[in-house]
C-alpha cells in the first residue's frame, strides 16, 4: 500500500504539503469503498450458496410444494372446467356475454399456463408433462366449443366445427363466415339443384338429359338418397345418418362433414373431408383422398339396378380399378397406415345394394 | 447491379415465366395443366403436394407450379410465391357453396407482397357443367372490380374438361408477363 502510494506521492511534492493529509484521506476513502464493495460481493455469494443449500437440504420441503402445487393446479383446472360447462347455458341464454366468458376461460387457462411454467423448476417433469397435457385438452375443448357456438350462422347445424382439428385456422374460417357472407348477400346466388334441410325421409332421383349437371345433397338427417343415371359433379354437406346411393358421377364428388353414413359411389375423383364413422363403398378412377376424418372404412362399389353396367361403361367407370383401396389421407403423410381410415373386412359389408329402376324420381327442390 | 435485374436478364436470356397455379381443392388445377400439355386427363388423383410441368407455349418456356388445394396443404403454398411471374387462380364455378373460402383464400393471396407483382389470370373453370356461374357472375362474387389499381389481371371462362377457354386465358397471361418482363421483340 505504501508502495503503490509511492508513486502516487511524487507529484504530490510538487503541491502544497497542506494538501498531503487531504489526499490520505481520498484515498482511505476509496479503499474503504472497496472493501465494502468486497463484502457485499462476498454476502451475496454467501446467501447464494446459503439458499442453494437449503433448496437442496430442504428435499421435503420441495415434495410439500410439489402437492401445494398440485391442489392448486386442480382447483384452476376444476373452476375452469366448471366455466366451460357453463358456457353451452350462456351460448343459449345470453349469447352477447358469450364472446367474453369464453375470453376469459382462455385467460384463465393462460394463467394457470403460467403457473405451471414458474413452477416448473422444481416439480418432478412427469408433474410437468401431465399438467401441459391437461392444459392442452382444456384449450383444445375452449376451441372446439367455441367453434361449436361462436358461429352463428343461419340453418346451420351445429357439429360442423366440433370434428376440425386445426384450432388456429378455425378461427379464420369463422371469420371469413362473418365477412363473406355479406358478399354473398350483395350477390344472390341461385341454390343448385338438390336435396336439402330435411329428415327422416327417402329421397330418388334419375338424371336424364336437361337434368345432367352438378347436384347437392346438404343437412339431411336420417335419410337414404338414391340417384340414378350419370351427372356431372355431386356436392355432399353435413349429413347425419344417412344412406346415399348414386350412379356414375362422371367429375368429382366432395363429400363434407358427414357422420355415420353409408355412401355407394362412383366417380372420377372423390375428396372426403370432415367424415366420422361412415362407410364408402366406391367405384373411383382416381385415388380417393380423406382430410380431418376417422372411423371411415373403405369397400369397392356394390350398387346395381336397371341399366347401370351401362351408365358406368359410358361415364367411364365401367372398369374396377382397385383404386377403392388406395386412400390417401392429407391429415397422415406417412408410410405407415393412417389411423382414420381402414379397409372394409368382406363379412362387414353390405350386400349388393338393388335400387328398382326408377322412372319417375321426385324432383330435387 | 441489383439481383432482380441479374433475375431479368437471366430470364430474358431463356424466356422462362414461372407460374403459381393455385385454387382451392377441386377446382381442377392439376386437369388444367394436363389439358394444356396434351396430356390424358381421365385419371388424376387430388395433389399431394405439387407437380412441376414445363411446357413450351410459343416462344416462352413456361414453368407451371400446380400445387395441391386441399386445406391442410394450403399453408404450404406460401412456399412457393418467390419469383412467381405469373399467378393462376382456378375457380370450381358449380361449387357454390364454397365461394366464400374461395373469395378468402384469393384475398388473403393478394395480400402477399411477394406476389404483389404477379399477374393475375382467375380461370373460372367448369364451365361445361350445367348450373356453373358465368365468369361475370364468378367476378362479381368474388369481388374483383376491388383489387388494387395497380394489379394485372383478367377473368376466363373455361373447362379443363373439354378444353374451352384454356388458350385465351394463358395467352393474355404470357403476353402481359412477356410485356412487363421482357422487351417485346
Amino acid at each position: 500500500m505504501e508502495d503503490g502510494n509511492g508513486g502516487q506521492n511524487l507529484p504530490t511534492k510538487t503541491l502544497d504539503s497542506d494538501l498531503d493529509p487531504n489526499l490520505q484521506k481520498k484515498h482511505q476513502s476509496m479503499l474503504d469503498r472497496l472493501s465494502a464493495r468486497h463484502q457485499t460481493r462476498l454476502d451475496s455469494s454467501l446467501t447464494r450458496l446459503d439458499s442453494s443449500l437449503t433448496r437442496r437440504s430442504d428435499l421435503s420441503n420441495s415434495s410439500e410444494s410439489t402437492s401445494s402445487f398440485l391442489s392448486r393446479f386442480s382447483d384452476s383446472k376444476r373452476s375452469i372446467e366448471s366455466q366451460l360447462a357453463e358456457s353451452r347455458q350462456i351460448a343459449s341464454s345470453d349469447p352477447a356475454r358469450l364472446k367474453s366468458h369464453l375470453d376469459d376461460i382462455s385467460s384463465s387457462i393462460s394463467e394457470l399456463e403460467k403457473l405451471v411454467a414458474e413452477n416448473s423448476y422444481f416439480l418432478p417433469s412427469y408433474e410437468v408433462r401431465s399438467s401441459l397435457k391437461t392444459i392442452s385438452d382444456l384449450r383444445q375443448n375452449v376451441e372446439s366449443l367455441t367453434a361449436e357456438l361462436v358461429p352463428k350462422k343461419k340453418f346451420t347445424f351445429k357439429n360442423k366445427a366440433t370434428a376440425k382439428k386445426e384450432p388456429p385456422k378455425e378461427l379464420e374460417i369463422e371469420k371469413s363466415n362473418s365477412v363473406s357472407t355479406k358478399t354473398s348477400n350483395n350477390f344472390v346466388i341461385r341454390d343448385s339443384p338438390g336435396f336439402r334441410n330435411k329428415a327422416n325421409e327417402i329421397f330418388e332421383k334419375k338424371f336424364r338429359g336437361s337434368d345432367i349437371g352438378e347436384f347437392t345433397l346438404s343437412d339431411l338427417d336420417s335419410c337414404e338418397v338414391r340417384l340414378s343415371g350419370c351427372f356431372d359433379a355431386l356436392f355432399i354437406n353435413r349429413l347425419k345418418n344417412c344412406r346415399i346411393y348414386s350412379g356414375p358421377v362422371t367429375g368429382s364428388v366432395l363429400i363434407e362433414d358427414v357422420e355415420d353414413c353409408i355412401f355407394v359411389l362412383a366417380s372420377h375423383q372423390i375428396r372426403i373431408h370432415l367424415a366420422k364413422r361412415s362407410d364408402f363403398y366406391l367405384r373411383v378412377r382416381s385415388r380417393p383422398i380423406i382430410e380431418d376424418s376417422n372411423g371411415v372404412r373403405f369397400a369397392p362399389y356394390c350398387l346395381e339396378y336397371q341399366g347401370i353396367e351401362d351408365e358406368l361403361e359410358a361415364a367411364g367407370l365401367g372398369e374396377e380399378t382397385g383404386n377403392w383401396a388406395n386412400v390417401d389421407d392429407f391429415k397422415w403423410l406417412r408410410a405407415v397406415q393412417s389411423p382414420n381410415w381402414c379397409l372394409l373386412l368382406e363379412n362387414e359389408r353390405v350386400e349388393k345394394v338393388y335400387v328398382a329402376n326408377l322412372e319417375t324420381g321426385n324432383e330435387g327442390s | 447491379m441489383g439481383l432482380l435485374s441479374i433475375i431479368r436478364k437471366i430470364k430474358r436470356k431463356e424466356k422462362e415465366m414461372r407460374i403459381l397455379m393455385v385454387g382451392l381443392d377441386n377446382s381442377g388445377k392439376t386437369t388444367i395443366v394436363m389439358k394444356i400439355n396434351g396430356e390424358d386427363t381421365s385419371v388424376i388423383s387430388p395433389t399431394l403436394g405439387f407437380n412441376i410441368k414445363t411446357i413450351t407455349y410459343q416462344k416462352y418456356t413456361l414453368n407451371i407450379w400446380d400445387v395441391g388445394g386441399q386445406r391442410t396443404i394450403r399453408s404450404y403454398w406460401r412456399n412457393y410465391f418467390e419469383q412467381t411471374d405469373g399467378l393462376v387462380w382456378v375457380v370450381d364455378s358449380s361449387d357454390l357453396r364454397r365461394l366464400d373460402d374461395c373469395k378468402m383464400e384469393l384475398d388473403n393471396l393478394l395480400k402477399e407482397e411477394r406476389l404483389s407483382g404477379a399477374s393475375l389470370l382467375i380461370l373460372a373453370n367448369k364451365q361445361d357443367i350445367k348450373g356453373a356461374l358465368t365468369p361475370t357472375e364468378i367476378a362479381k362474387v368474388l369481388n374483383l372490380e376491388a383489387m388494387d389499381k395497380t394489379r394485372h389481371w383478367k377473368i376466363v371462362g373455361c373447362s379443363a374438361y373439354t378444353g374451352e377457354g384454356l388458350l385465351e386465358g394463358f395467352d393474355w397471361l404470357v403476353q402481359d408477363i412477356a410485356s412487363r418482363i421482357y422487351v417485346l421483340d
